[in-house]
């Protein structure tokens, strides 16, 4: 687990530079909001989720969430088709802020090409930690 | 950035305008006000089980889904809208979206002070007079590169048609949100006894914006603009748009002011449906009213255990619930207290 600016980002997963993290299991690739991208956000309130077989472009947004009336999207980060989308967030969708990279993952995706995960960031490069500090005077200061 | 000053204009138009802008890349700020009224829902809501449908088309009053956030509202000529449409990799765009929110309010909060009307822009997204009360509806969306920031002043506000648009289960719960609206959401109307002249009010709201994003440049609407608007026309009309299925109808919580909402919730109890409508207002519960078609003997005690939840604060329902049940014969098969907690906490 890599630790930046007091934020927590797991070593196994892939990162965006729209704060959206992903998990390759094979080519499924679950994703959802990092932990800073759901501190910025704030509460989220609402969550809505791809249907089952969309298919969708990397960068593409086919998600949104609302917090505090502000209406955000969420991109891909990769290609592919959507196999399922969390349920539980249309109940619950705090999750998303308690347990962002567990309970409040957002949907999982048959990836058409894995190429596409090298485009993104790593936990432990140079790289991502200095976006991460940059994006945190962004946004906190 | 440039200036669309468009005053009064058709009712789809003062909508479509900002959801053409970031399509065709164009910034601004827009003033301007619909020449008739409509009933605007947010992105996230179910249109049918947010807006009385028959009353709205009974009385010709169309019905628009925005994609900027918020709940349902009932929007006239007597509301001054501001659109702010600009690019993410602005300055004027930096930092968290409460920082964004302060920003662009502030202009807002200081315009009412030079009417005459001491307010504040309150933490996350409000604009709150001295005695706490609303007077400016807000929201903000992202479309592609674009976010977008739509808020009014409101000269004057039509309590009792906002009330009567709303689909609600009986009229005690249409009382219950005409009262809570008269008393924490007002007016310029209200405040200073009249409505200004359209100048008097955008005049200073034009100055108090130019010291936050720069010069205004007063433009005419750009042809593209216009174009995208009439592309746009048929897919937010279209009843697949309108009609979406957003959010699932166990709770609904129509938000009267940042921390004054009314609250419907039902749950589902083993022993039967528990229904609960009540406002919340500094996290306590008032005027709260439980139905459903569960069992309950005396069937005085549900009117017992609504007095006892007067004024109690979440974090205590459950002590309160507890309390309620001490020492009584209560026969309420298939309900236990903490399916009470459930339907009032959440």
């Amino acid at each position: 687990m890599a630790t930046i600016e007091n934020f927590e980002f797991p070593d196994e997963l892939f990162y965006t530079a729209d704060h959206v993290w992903a998990r390759a299991e094979g080519n499924t690739i679950t994703i959802g909001l990092t932990q800073f991208g759901q501190d910025v956000a704030g509460d989220i309130l609402f969550v809505e989720v791809p249907a089952q077989g969309r298919e969708v472009a990397k960068d593409e947004a086919f998600m949104s969430m609302e917090s505090g009336k502000w209406v955000g999207r969420v991109k891909s980060p990769v290609s592919g088709k959507v196999l399922e989308s969390n349920a539980e967030l249309e109940w619950e969708s705090d999750l998303v802020n308690s347990d962002p990279y567990g309970t409040g993952w957002l949907t999982r995706l048959e990836a058409s090409d894995l190429g596409e995960l090298d485009t993104l960031f790593r936990a432990d490069s140079n790289e991502f930690a200095a976006f991460i500090a940059a994006e945190k005077k962004k946004y906190k200061e | 950035m440039k200036l669309f000053h468009l005053r009064h204009i058709d009712w789809l138009e003062t909508q479509l305008i900002y959801h053409a802008q970031p399509r065709v890349n164009v910034e601004g700020i827009n003033i301007l006000a619909p020449n008739s009224p409509y009933v605007c829902i947010g992105y996230h809501q179910n249109l049918e089980q947010e807006v009385d449908l028959q009353y709205c088309s009974d009385n010709n009053i169309p019905v628009f889904r925005r994609e900027v956030g918020g709940g349902a509202v009932y929007l006239d000529g007597n509301q001054i809208f501001y659109q702010i449409v600009i690019h993410k990799d602005n300055p004027l765009a930096a930092g968290r979206k409460a920082d964004f929110f302060e920003r662009m309010l502030q202009p807002v909060a200081i315009t009412y002070q030079e009417l005459g009307i001491p307010a504040k822009f309150r933490p996350v997204n409000d604009v709150i007079t001295e005695a706490g009360r609303k007077i400016a509806g807000t929201g903000a969306v992202e479309i592609g590169d674009y976010i977008i920031l739509v808020g009014n002043l409101i000269a004057d506000f039509d309590y009792k048609m906002m009330s009567r648009v709303l689909r609600v289960p009986d009229e005690k719960y249409r009382d219950k949100i005409y009262k809570s609206m008269t008393e924490n959401l007002t007016t310029i109307k209200r405040e200073k006894g009249k409505i200004p002249g359209w100048d008097e009010m955008v005049d200073p709201l034009l100055r108090n914006y130019e010291k936050v994003l720069g010069d205004l440049e007063p433009s005419e609407l750009p042809e593209m603009v216009r174009e995208k608007m009439l592309d746009l026309k048929p897919l937010y009309l279209d009843d697949q748009w309108l009609f979406k299925k957003r959010r699932i109808s166990g709770e609904r919580n129509i938000k009267i002011s940042t921390d004054v909402n009314i609250i419907q919730r039902i749950h589902k109890a083993p022993g039967g449906l528990i229904r609960t409508a009540f406002e919340l207002k500094d996290d306590r519960i008032s005027n709260l009213s439980i139905s459903g078609d569960f069992f309950c003997y005396p069937s005085g005690a549900i009117g017992e255990l609504e007095k006892i939840l007067e004024g109690t604060r979440l974090s205590v329902v459950r002590d309160n619930v507890l309390k309620f049940y001490e020492g009584k014969e209560l026969e309420i098969p298939g309900i236990a207290p903490d399916d009470w907690v459930k339907v009032l906490v959440g």
